[in-house]
């Protein structure tokens, strides 16, 4: 992948082009799916980009010293790096991609959950601190699930590379590691029953509590291309591989709608859990279930 | 599993909530909103101590008062009309509040919008006779006032 190729894909396609209204859209049939399961009439279509637009429109509190800095920062980092995730997504056959670019991707994926843990302590308020240590230790714990999840899904298929993952034909193995990635997804998203470190009730939403404005806005389209970024890598490894490009990047916007409605629904249906409950949810049962996968994957290798 | 149930029928069963600008049916036990008529208004104020909403103001001026009042910031709890011995205020509709389908609170987008002045002369006690012509209320709303003395 030249530069050229590389820029296209961030700022372009799959990029910021397409991720950022791709970003609105999953966000607004988040909301619309849970209104519509709660009886609610839901926000109209381009409520998430008026919002943002709202957002945009409002002033900041003025913030001084190298903590106003950092606070403002942190959303642009956040947005850069799920922005750079989605691009790295192969939607189209034969887009580019380079050797170990699974490896990157997850780095990247996990910046704007680092972002919003540096974001609540540069706050300084409680609920912010709240927030955020809730966060790092929901990080640690989904993350090692995620990681090996990953990890197996590689190692069965002997590449990190998505485009080869994209390409290469489904085993067992890898709907193992797709359905782990699943499990996975609501903490990562900050969804019920893992909507810990963003609990609008009891710490009205932790390390958000500080932000206004066009930092707000920021982190408002960071966690809509972390909705992008994290289901278009599920949607890359469940997808089968099609050469007709406007077929393959329709199966992929399908395979991702699904799962946002997936996932709403799971929202809806639950209430959140405890700190303890969650950890022990992702350490005890998933550590298992991903293990097993890891193991599988390796078994698989010697025998091959 | 009875959860996904719940959410099956509200996904097919119908909205409970409604678009702007369409709105619910106000509730049996809506009071309406506070008449104020100024011909037996005697500016006693009981009224503005009552309103722990702050929605009624008076301000008592050299043989005149003045008495405003804002649908915006009312509650609707009714405590100015207990507390009215005149029979001054009067709560939107005389047998049950107002009608159920067409007058659910107000709507207005600046604090205040609402709001309407009445200025009163003072009754004075003398003992000739008539004192209540000599001294007829005036009452002032604004230019943009709907109805004067009534429910807006």
């Amino acid at each position: 992948m030249n530069l050229t190729t590389a820029l296209a894909r961030l700022l372009i396609f799959p990029g910021l082009l397409f991720a950022i209204p791709a970003a609105w859209f999953f966000l607004w049939v988040e909301r619309k799916s849970v209104a519509l399961m709660q009886g609610r009439v839901g926000p109209p279509f381009m409520q998430p980009f008026f919002d943002f637009i709202k957002l945009l429109g409002k002033t900041t509190p003025p913030r001084s010293g190298v903590g106003g800095l950092l606070m403002r920062a942190w959303p642009l980092i956040a947005v850069s790096a799920a922005a750079g995730a989605v691009g790295l997504l192969p939607v189209l056959p034969s887009s580019g991609g380079f050797e170990g670019d699974l490896i990157l991707l997850l780095a990247l994926l996990e910046l704007p959950s680092m972002c919003i843990i540096a974001a609540g302590f540069s706050s300084r308020s409680i609920f912010g601190e709240i927030g955020s240590a809730r966060e790092a230790v929901l990080s640690v714990a989904y993350n090692v699930v995620f990681l090996l999840a990953i990890v197996s899904i590689a190692a069965a298929q002997h590449t990190f590379r998505l485009e080869s993952l994209a390409a290469l034909p489904a085993t067992p193995m890898r709907w193992l590691g797709v359905l782990a990635l699943l499990v996975c997804l609501p903490a990562k998203l900050h969804l019920n029953p893992f909507s810990l470190p963003n609990a609008e009730q009891e710490i009205y939403s932790g390390p958000m509590v500080e932000y206004a404005g066009p930092e707000l806005a920021m982190w408002e389209l960071s966690h809509g291309l972390e909705w992008v970024a994290a289901t278009g890598l599920v949607a890359t490894l469940a997808a089968p591989y099609i050469t007709l490009w406007w077929l393959a990047a329709l199966v992929f916007v399908g395979i991702m709608v699904a799962i946002v409605l997936a996932l709403s629904t799971l929202a809806s249906a639950t209430a959140r859990l405890a700190i303890d409950t969650t950890v022990r949810f992702y350490w005890q049962c998933t550590l298992i279930f991903a293990v097993l996968a890891v193991s599988s994957a390796l078994f698989m290798r010697l025998r091959s | 599993m009875n959860i996904l149930t719940m959410l099956w029928k509200n996904l097919w069963g119908g909205n409970r909530t409604t678009l702007f600008p369409a709105r619910p049916k106000v509730s049996a036990g809506y009071r309406g909103l506070v008449e104020f008529d100024p011909e037996l208004c005697t500016g006693c104020a009981i009224c503005k101590f009552r309103c722990t909403a702050r929605a009624i103001e008076f301000k008592a001026g050299k043989g005149e008062f003045t008495w405003s009042y804002d649908p915006g910031q009312c509650t609707f709890c009714g405590r100015c009309v207990e507390g009215c011995a005149e029979h001054a205020l009067k709560e939107g509709h005389t047998e049950h509040a107002l009608s159920q389908e067409s007058a659910p609170p107000p709507i207005y987008f600046r604090s205040g919008e609402l709001k309407h002045a009445y200025t009163v002369k003072r009754k004075t006690t003398v003992k000739a006779a008539a004192p209540q012509q000599a001294n007829a209320p005036s009452p002032s709303p604004p230019a943009n006032s709907p109805a004067p003395g009534g429910t807006q």
